[in-house]
């Protein structure tokens, strides 16, 4: 199991910008690790709380979030509404015992594809190194 | 002080301001909420246990729609009140709150932040009052340890619900927790740690400290630490404490960058 | 506006959990639990929460019904009565008292139980008055009372808390009795020893010490198991059974046959579980057995009782705080309608039918003309095989469903339809109700006054905190009002409470029970015999109600019908958590249905996998009885080759299957065991 292990990571992200971003990332043949699957949504404030633990509790290592930068949601707002909701959620996953740096939110534009394929490389070594999820492994106890 | 509230109480009744006063009754040697509507029943007003009185509240403003009742209020359940108020649950214009103070055992058991309301009707508050900080055990865990800690305590849910209905700030008419996406049905124990998971996130900006969630669980799960921690990170984050200034919002629903 | 709270019992389990309703203008609003009851504490299980739900299902039965050229019509009370009356009489005179048939409820209170009886024995003059009782704790009943002389659940629920060391065999503890199962919890975390005996993974496998998985129906080979390795170690209490028991020798000589390795060949628990086991409930200050239906429902049911009785005497864990054996009883009122007397062969208070002295006390307070027979009445099973032959021509079943509750379904609806004359009082119409000739639409606990005894012999109110939902009528008046249009002058009450008097005055079990000390008390625990005595926490103490207890050499005998070629695996059956018995009131709620809309069938992964059988596929399970279509559940909770299927839906009703093969003595089905086959229908359901 340990030696065939490869992080799996759940990426949600913003239409307008963040998934453009990675779009240009894969157009630009830019090189960035496999570990994520792509989720695209209308914008990061889609994203609660319920979605982000239901992927740990379905086997996911890490779970990436990628907005607007602030000030250029499409939305006006609700990436601001994303980067408090995920920082309270940093912290309960934590006070579960689940390490909060599997959860990690990001602003990528629609021009960033570098910053895209870089920060997945990054979130990818770091999750890497942090090993299996603990809720993955109890999830295959349970049946 | 019970004679005393009694005395004010039945002022209170006289003035004609209010249709009933939302309290506790005691009958048969146990107490139980009750609205009193007539001065001669108040012999029967007690004080104790705790019942989330702001429940009771909603649930009588909700019938009545035009009436005003009194409420004897603690701490914990003017905090309910105002928090209610804030997403447009309870109208506040229409509750005449009187506030009692809770007895330092009262307060200890509930490690309550403030065992006070705003104005104390009758009573005397506690000086000096300073909470037992029950987040510290936990906060010292290393992370392993607090997920082994919550798999035991989560095992024994019994998904009774109670947590959820028993908490006076938790409203919804459609829960999450009752939503399959989330949560499998009819799985005892419910799916670790999605279920406690969610109610805990759902209360982060909205718990008042009260306790009842944890004083309904049939398994004793410390749900209240969770509570606290999340409570503590609210006012670290933001700054925001709930159930105090009726005019701050819940952070997680504003507009604002985050500072 | 009026708002208020009532204090009521709850109509579920047995653990007799007290809480609020909370009632606006007349109507209930929701449950609010009461922090001063001894039971609850303030706590509820899913059930307790969502209890008033069924009350104003828009199902429910509000006038009477009669059938006409096979379909019900609206009909008014007199036109019911005067039917009832009419084809009662016409059938006694025919055919006489031993046509007639009362199926009492272990739903309704101790005072309809006893009005119930009281028109079986006291106006048509027969014993033939049975209830669910025999389903679930017949076994029990019998079991208990021959080798303590008495049948009931020894220790009280407060004194769950401070066992030492639990035996849990059979009772599924946190979803059948969750505010039990809670204590269990709680008495761990105090550092408690738990033994969990159960072919199944069920949530209390978590934190048991020792799981031994035994194969289903092989319970009295494993506790005869326990038992010699106590005896062989010299850990049994050899004071306790030199002053307190007898017939010790006989017994020890038929343990000694079960040796570890036997017992292991039998039931295959290995064996070095099985002596670490007995080391540990053995050694334990206070230790306590917690039983329910795996233990009873067998065709050995009464040894198995007699077998858990036996192990409580000889490690002398009886007549003291946080010990003793404690069958967990699964309905609300099953303790109170035994006590009640709805038993074929005892009056209420288990005073025997076949006593002379005891008839004539009843004939003379009901004053009759006519004598009680002497003879024990016919079993709920016994009725409805007597319908089917024909020799029983009425039935009068209260609130019971045996269309989804009884063994074989399809022998219980030709019995029903066999039958001349079939009244039932019920909420609903119940797939029983269907059958019916006349339907009386009783009353919920939330519409009258009454008592319900919970599982460790707790008498508590059960108060009316909403008026009856239309025409509907509280169950004790309904059973006056028949009693009155069979001619009776015996069935004039203003009120419950003078019922309970009347209850005193003839049951010394019940003699100090009063409506005045149970509103002052809050309950009464019985034996409570006169005004002064204060109830009884725990039985036993001292001296057992029969002087000595009794050690019953049990040898072990198989299930009635093991798996073979045709039919390769086991089928157990049981309840869940979010249901009730037969789901007539469960069901109802959306908020229970949600959790479980429908059956299912657990199965075990790896047979599951050899069958092509994914989670949620429909399949189907058949039995020498019937064959149902239901969802898999593919889980671990099962040992490989024996699956699990929850009894309340009528969709997929568990009991087409189950095997109506009886205990001799308790006459109780073996709804633990049967053979069965399970086969893929290539469909998802």
């Amino acid at each position: 199991m340990a030696e065939t292990w490869n992080p799996k990571i759940v990426g949600f992200l913003c239409n307008w910008c963040c998934y453009a971003g990675a779009d240009m990332a894969g157009t630009s043949r830019m090189k960035y690790p496999p570990n994520i699957r792509i989720i695209r949504v209308m914008c990061s404030s889609r994203i609660n709380a319920e979605m982000v633990i239901k992927a740990f509790q379905m086997g996911a290592d890490a779970v990436f979030i990628g907005g607007c930068h602030p000030g250029d949601c499409h939305y006006v707002d609700g990436n601001y509404r994303t980067q408090k909701r995920i920082a309270v959620l940093r912290r309960l996953l934590e006070h579960l015992g689940i390490d909060p740096r599997r959860l990690r939110l990001e602003w990528v534009s629609a021009a960033e594809g570098e910053k895209f394929a870089q920060t997945m490389d990054e979130f990818a070594k770091e999750v890497a190194e942090l090993g299996p999820s603990p809720l993955a492994a109890l999830q295959r106890e349970v049946l | 002080m019970e004679q005393e509230l009694k005395a004010h109480l039945k002022k209170l009744m006289a003035s004609g301001d209010v249709a009933g006063i939302i309290a506790l009754k005691s009958e048969r040697g146990m107490a139980k909420p009750y609205l009193f509507a007539d001065a001669s029943e108040l012999e029967c007003l007690c004080l104790t246990p705790k019942y989330p009185m702001a429940s009771v509240a909603r649930l009588l403003l909700d019938e009545d729609g035009a009436a005003r009742f009194a409420i004897v209020c603690r701490g914990c359940d003017e905090r309910a009140l105002r928090e209610l108020a804030k997403r447009h649950q309870v109208d506040l214009d229409r509750l005449v709150i009187v506030g009692i103070p809770c007895d330092e055992e009262m307060a200890r058991e509930c490690a309550c932040p403030e065992p006070f309301p705003s104005v104390v009707a009758v009573g005397t508050k506690l000086e000096q009052w300073e909470a037992e900080d029950i987040g510290a055990a936990y906060r010292a865990m290393e992370l392993d340890e607090k997920l082994a800690f919550w798999k035991h305590q989560l095992e024994k849910c019994n998904k009774c619900y109670g947590c959820r209905n028993a908490c006076p700030m938790c409203f919804c008419k459609d829960c999450e927790l009752e939503n399959a996406l989330w949560v499998k049905h009819g799985r005892l124990p419910p799916e670790f740690p999605i279920y406690h998971m969610i109610r805990a996130f759902h209360l982060a900006g909205k718990c008042i400290a009260c306790g009842e969630c944890q004083r309904a669980c049939p398994s004793d799960i410390p749900l209240m630490v969770l509570n606290t921690l999340l409570r503590e990170d609210m006012e670290e984050l933001f700054g925001y404490v709930s159930g105090t200034g009726a005019d701050a919002e819940n952070p997680l629903y504003t507009k604002e960058e985050m500072q | 506006m009026k708002y208020d709270n009532i204090l009521t019992t709850c109509p579920f389990c047995g653990c007799g959990c007290k809480y609020y309703i909370q009632v606006v203008d007349g109507v209930a609003k929701s449950v609010l639990p009461c922090k001063e009851d001894p039971i609850s504490e303030g706590h509820l299980c899913i059930k307790g929460w969502n209890a008033i739900d069924f009350v104003y299902s828009k199902e429910r039965l509000t006038t009477p019904l009669i059938k006409e050229n096979g379909a019900f019509r609206e009909a008014t009370w007199d036109e019911a009565y005067g039917l009832i009356a009419s084809k009662f009489k016409e059938i006694k005179a025919r055919d006489g008292a031993k046509a007639f048939g009362f199926f009492s409820s272990a739903k309704t209170t101790n005072e309809e139980n006893y009005l119930m009886q009281k028109l079986a024995r006291g106006v048509i003059v027969t014993n033939n008055v049975d209830h669910c009782a025999r389903l679930c704790h017949a076994s029990t009943v019998a079991g208990l009372a021959a080798s303590f002389g008495s049948g009931a659940m020894t220790n009280s629920i407060p004194e769950v808390e401070d066992v030492d060391c639990f035996l849990i065999t059979g009772s599924n503890t946190t979803e059948q009795h969750p505010l039990i199962g809670s204590r269990i919890y709680k008495a761990k975390e105090k550092g408690a020893k738990v033994i969990l005996v159960d072919p199944r993974s069920i949530q209390l496998a978590s934190i048991a010490d020792i799981h031994l998985r035994q194969k289903p129906g092989t319970d009295v080979a494993w506790l005869n198991g326990l038992m010699h390795v106590i005896i062989k170690e010299g850990i049994a209490d050899e004071e306790f059974i030199e002053q307190r028991t007898e017939n010790y020798g006989e017994f020890k000589a038929e343990v000694m046959k079960y040796t570890p390795e036997r017992v292991e060949e039998i039931t295959g628990i290995p064996k070095a579980d099985l002596i670490a086991a007995a080391r540990m409930f053995a050694n334990a200050e206070a230790a306590s057995i917690i039983y329910s239906m795996g233990i009873t429902q067998h065709t050995t049911g009464v040894d198995n009782v007699k077998s858990c009785a036996n192990l409580a005497m000889l490690t002398g864990n009886l007549g003291k705080p946080s010990t003793g054996v404690n069958p967990l009883r699964g309905q609300n009122n099953v303790q109170g309608a035994c006590d009640l007397g709805a038993l074929p062969n005892v009056f209420p208070g288990y005073q025997a039918v076949t006593v002379p002295e005891n008839r004539e006390k009843f004939e003379k307070a009901w004053n009759m003309a006519e004598h009680i027979p002497e003879s024990i009445g016919l079993t709920v099973v016994e009725m409805l095989n007597a319908a089917h032959d024909g020799a029983l021509k009425c039935l009068y079943i209260m609130g019971e469903n045996p269309m989804i509750s009884d063994p074989d379904i399809t022998h219980v609806r030709e019995a029903l339809d066999a039958l001349e004359f079939l009244v039932v009082q019920d909420l609903f119409i119940t797939e029983t109700a269907e059958h019916a000739d006349v339907i009386l639409p009783g009353t919920s606990f939330l519409e009258k006054d009454g008592t319900f005894t919970g599982t460790d012999r707790r008498v508590q109110r059960i108060r009316k905190a909403i008026e009856p939902l239309g025409n509907a009528r509280p169950d004790w008046e309904i059973l006056c009002d028949v009693a009155k249009h069979l001619g009776s002058d015996q069935f004039v009450y203003a009120s419950p409470k003078e019922i309970q008097d009347e209850v005193a005055s003839l049951t010394p079990l019940y003699g100090g029970v009063t409506y005045e000390r149970l509103d002052k008390e809050g309950y009464l625990q019985w034996p409570c015999p006169n005004a002064e005595h204060p109830g009884t926490v725990f039985l036993h103490n001292g001296k057992f109600s029969r002087g000595l207890g009794h050690f019953f050499p049990v040898s072990y005998k198989p299930p009635a019908e093991e798996p073979d070629k045709d039919y390769p695996f086991i089928l157990t059956t049981g309840r869940i958590l979010f249901h009730f018995h037969t789901g007539t009131m469960t069901r109802c709620s959306p908020k229970l249905n949600k959790e479980v809309p429908t059956g299912y069938v657990e199965i075990h992964p790896s047979d599951a996998e050899a069958m092509g059988i994914a989670d949620g596929d429909l399949v189907q399970v058949s039995t020498r009885r019937g064959t149902i279509q239901i969802p898999a559940y593919v889980t671990r909770k099962v040992p490989e080759k024996t699956v699990f299927i929850p009894f309340h839906f009528k969709e997929c009703a568990a009991n087409m299957l189950t095997n109506p093969a009886l205990d001799p003595i308790a006459k109780i089905p073996e709804f633990k065991v049967c053979a069965c086959k399970v086969e893929a229908l290539g469909e998802s359901s």
